[in-house]
């Protein structure tokens, strides 16, 4: 491979050889190409690595913001035995994980039916899908406030859900935000609400991406439109449903906007996310040692669960491959 | 025409008329007859000549529930002395991180903080404010008629930090219409022997609640109830309930070596008095702040109220209100501490000022501050109808704008309330122990924990608390704090 040079002119004036030297060099090819990447890496140290690498150190370091940095000390491993002995901690984890696991579950189901009926509607299918992308669209702080004022005892959910709760003879005056186990389904039901567009987006592409000609030839062979569907789409789906699933398990267990936003973390703890818990140690308790040591072993924990999901997302593209491959 | 020639006279009355009305029209820009205002305009003025500054620019990290008000003093400040004061208005609980990260951060970027004076306690230890004591020796301001739960909030192990503007120490308000009710009180009379008023203990407070707790549908006192009307209305959301707690606990909440004293008889009384009236509060109740409260209050769905006192302003302003008129102002009820009947009214929240040590021109930032809060223009504020400040200081009594936005009945109570203004704590890593108190308190009212278990995990909280932030730092502070007298009680009454 032959390097390219950029010609310069005789009559260059003094004083800018180097300059003209370092111009040179960059415009070698094996410079030349190494340039955005190295760009990339100086962002990539500035803006990931050195933070992380602070926070590393302070996690092993003895420090509330309410004394000075200058007089923080190292402590050794002592942060991180305060983390995995905190109750709230593990309470934390726990609710997010119940949380996660509720609303990713109805995302999915809510979402894939909601991306069948589209895909297989012919009429206004633009405005149905308009209208179930929307609540993605809106700023997750008007969705809190909009579901504060929904969500009050005397408000329209219940007066809703009246006619339905009464005969059973069941109150319907439910306290969403202030009884612990409404108080928690108030957080995943609003989060279900903004973040089932996502799901069904992703579904919504893997059906337009269904081969026809598979379909057609079940249907010649005489198979019914539940066998297409179990046996032809739904294996087909699996990639979407993969993603769907790696993506609204990774966003959704750092819910954060909601619990503020509806709760507080309240009723007592009932609804406080390990986001929420660690928002609420270091800027509102100034632990910020031990937020930095809580936040390395959230990072452990959901790698591991992220790794876990990117490896069955892997595995499951590489069968549908070879199911495809001639 | 005759042409009209003025004499001489007439030329020195006119032009003395001329200077007597331009010295009354100026005068609303001084603080007449106020030397602490006055002094800390011309201190501002000196320190300008004297550094060589035309003009100055301050930012104020501004509680945003001022922002409607602060702008017509600082135009104030600014024509006096050519120093522009320039608010940025955040929401009360994003301050405190706000200063934290600024005790870090050093940027200077703010000369003042607005916020409770609970933020005080961390901030000072974060040397992130500075002390206001030698600029206070010569600005030399004035603190008189400002009851010492309320004063002494102002300092931190000795130094003054903080001008406090606001007397949010709670009270409690009722029906005046239901009370005034004849048949209530024929009815209430028979019952209780006693005609309906302002109660006298919180154990009469809630047989107060229970007494007037209507459902809706039902007719009594031949009023017609189309909604519910709850027995009582406090705060018991978790954020709030802290700020409630210490009116049902008599005592101080730690001994003089930081030793925790909720689990005690008492504290554990004060948790079963601070739960049992929820009973008497709407369902959803552990779920509401002030957005929720102040219009539940103003439909007039409950006969009853705990909170701050601009809730009486609220419902006599508010268009919206079905209680205009209709409300009667009361002191905070008495507890029973070592058998004695005491009475706290906690200073639930409040709005104060410091001064970054970052600034680049603190002595300024500490003027205009003095200037704020002085007696004369501290009582313009509070009596600003936009603004948020609460009567706190006794000039208030006497003060016709402040009379006519409150009304004398409301400013009258809640003054001799303020001698009954209690502190919260106003120690390091306070947030942190009033989350632990919440999260407790939460668990009680949902019947999830008795009151016994939760003062365990209270004390135990606390405990973990003062050894994480320092057991020695947290005795001087609570210890100063105690002898000044802001928490109402003393070590000797333990």
């Amino acid at each position: 491979m032959s390097e390219a040079r950029i010609a310069v002119p005789e009559s260059a004036p003094a004083g800018g050889s180097s300059r003209r030297r370092l111009r040179d060099w960059l415009a070698q090819e094996r410079v030349f190409r190494l340039i955005p990447f190295v760009l990339v890496e100086v962002v990539f140290l500035f803006v990931i690595i050195i933070p992380f690498l602070l926070m590393v150190y302070i996690s092993f370091l003895k420090w509330r913001a309410n004394r000075p940095f200058e007089q923080a000390f190292l402590s050794g491993f002592g942060n991180y035995e305060q983390v995995l002995t905190a109750p709230g901690f593990w309470s934390a984890l726990g609710h997010t994980f119940y949380f996660a696991g509720c609303a990713v579950v109805l995302e999915l189901v809510i979402g894939f039916v909601l991306a069948m009926f589209v895909s297989r509607t012919v009429r206004a299918r633009g405005l149905y899908i308009t209208i179930f992308l929307v609540p993605m669209m809106i700023v997750p702080v008007v969705v809190g406030y909009n579901f504060t004022m929904l969500y009050i005892d005397s408000g329209p959910i219940n007066q809703l859900l009246a006619p339905f709760l009464e005969p059973l003879g069941i109150d319907p005056r439910i306290r969403w935000l202030s009884d612990p186990a409404a108080a928690q389904w108030a957080v995943i039901l609003a989060d279900v609400w903004q973040w089932t567009s996502l799901t069904f987006l992703i579904f919504l592409s893997g059906f337009s991406a269904l081969p026809k000609q598979l379909i057609n030839a079940a249907r010649v062979m005489g198979a019914t439109a539940w066998q297409i569907f179990w046996r032809v789409e739904l294996p087909l789906l699996k990639p979407a449903i993969v993603i769907a699933v790696v993506i609204r398990s990774m966003e959704a267990l750092k819910i954060f906007d909601p619990v503020v936003l509806l709760t507080a973390g309240g009723p007592g703890t009932s609804t406080q996310t390990i986001a929420f818990y660690l928002w609420e140690q270091v800027w509102v308790f100034n632990k910020f040692s031990f937020g930095a040591a809580a936040s390395i072993l959230l990072l452990i924990i959901f790698a591991t669960l992220i790794f876990f999901g990117i490896y069955l997302l892997v595995r499951q593209s590489a069968a549908v491959a070879q199911q495809r491959a001639p | 025409m005759n042409s009209i020639r003025p004499t001489a006279p007439a030329v020195s009355v006119i032009a003395l008329l001329f200077a007597a009305s331009a010295t009354l029209a100026v005068a609303p820009a001084r603080a007449a007859d106020d030397p602490v205002a006055d002094r800390a305009v011309q201190l501002a003025k000196a320190y300008m000549k004297k550094n060589n500054l035309q003009t100055v620019e301050l930012n104020m990290l501004l509680n945003s529930l001022f922002r409607n008000a602060i702008g017509d003093f600082s135009a104030r400040w600014e024509k006096l002395t050519n120093i522009k004061v320039v608010s940025t208005p955040l929401g009360y609980t994003d301050i405190p991180s706000k200063i934290m990260a600024e005790s870090v951060a050093k940027t200077g970027s703010f000369d003042i903080f607005n916020d409770f004076p609970y933020t005080m306690p961390d901030a000072v230890g974060a040397k992130v404010v500075i002390p206001l004591d030698k600029y206070a020796a010569v600005g030399k301001p004035d603190f008189s008629g400002i009851a010492d739960g309320l004063k002494f909030q102002q300092y931190y192990n000795g130094h003054l930090y903080n001008f406090v503007l606001d007397g949010d120490h709670i009270i409690l308000a009722l029906r005046k219409d239901i009370l005034d009710n004849p048949q209530v009180k024929k009815d209430y009379q028979a019952k209780f022997g006693k005609q309906p008023g302002c109660p006298a203990t919180m154990d009469e407070w809630e047989q107060m609640a229970a007494y007037f707790n209507t459902k809706s549908g039902d007719t009594r006192w031949g009023i017609k109830f189309d909604k519910p009307m709850y027995g009582a209305l406090a705060y018991r959301s978790v954020n709030f309930s802290y700020r409630h707690f210490p009116a049902y606990y008599g005592g101080l909440l730690f001994d003089k070596d930081m030793n925790p004293q909720i689990s005690t008889p008492e504290g554990i009384e004060a948790i079963k008095k601070f739960t049992s009236i929820v009973k008497y509060m709407p369902e959803d109740v552990q779920g509401w702040g002030t957005p929720q409260i102040y219009p539940f209050w103003g439909s007039g769905q409950a006969f009853s109220v705990m909170s701050f006192p601009s809730i009486v302003g609220y419902s006599n302003s508010n268009p919206k209100s079905e209680v205009k008129g209709k409300v009667l102002s009361c002191l905070i009820p008495t507890v029973t501490w070592k058998g004695k009947q005491v009475r706290r009214a906690p200073q639930a929240a409040g709005t104060g000022y410091m001064v970054n040590a970052y600034s680049k021109h603190p002595e300024l930032a500490y003027y205009f501050i003095q200037w704020l809060t002085s007696p004369s223009i501290g009582d313009e504020a509070i009596a600003h109808p936009k603004g948020f400040w609460d009567p706190f200081r006794k000039s208030n009594l006497t003060n016709e704008a402040i009379l006519k936005r409150f009304g004398k009945q409301h400013v009258d109570t809640t003054m001799e309330n303020s001698d009954y203004a209690v502190s919260l704590l106003m120690i390091e890593g306070n947030y942190e122990y009033f989350k632990i108190l919440d999260n407790n308190l939460a668990e009680v009212m949902n019947g999830n924990m008795k009151p016994e278990e939760a003062a365990k995990k209270i004390e135990a909280g606390w405990n973990r608390v003062t050894e994480d932030i320092g057991r020695a730092n947290q005795i001087k502070a609570w210890r100063s704090g105690v002898d000044s007298g802001m928490y109402g009680a003393k070590f000797s009454d333990m």
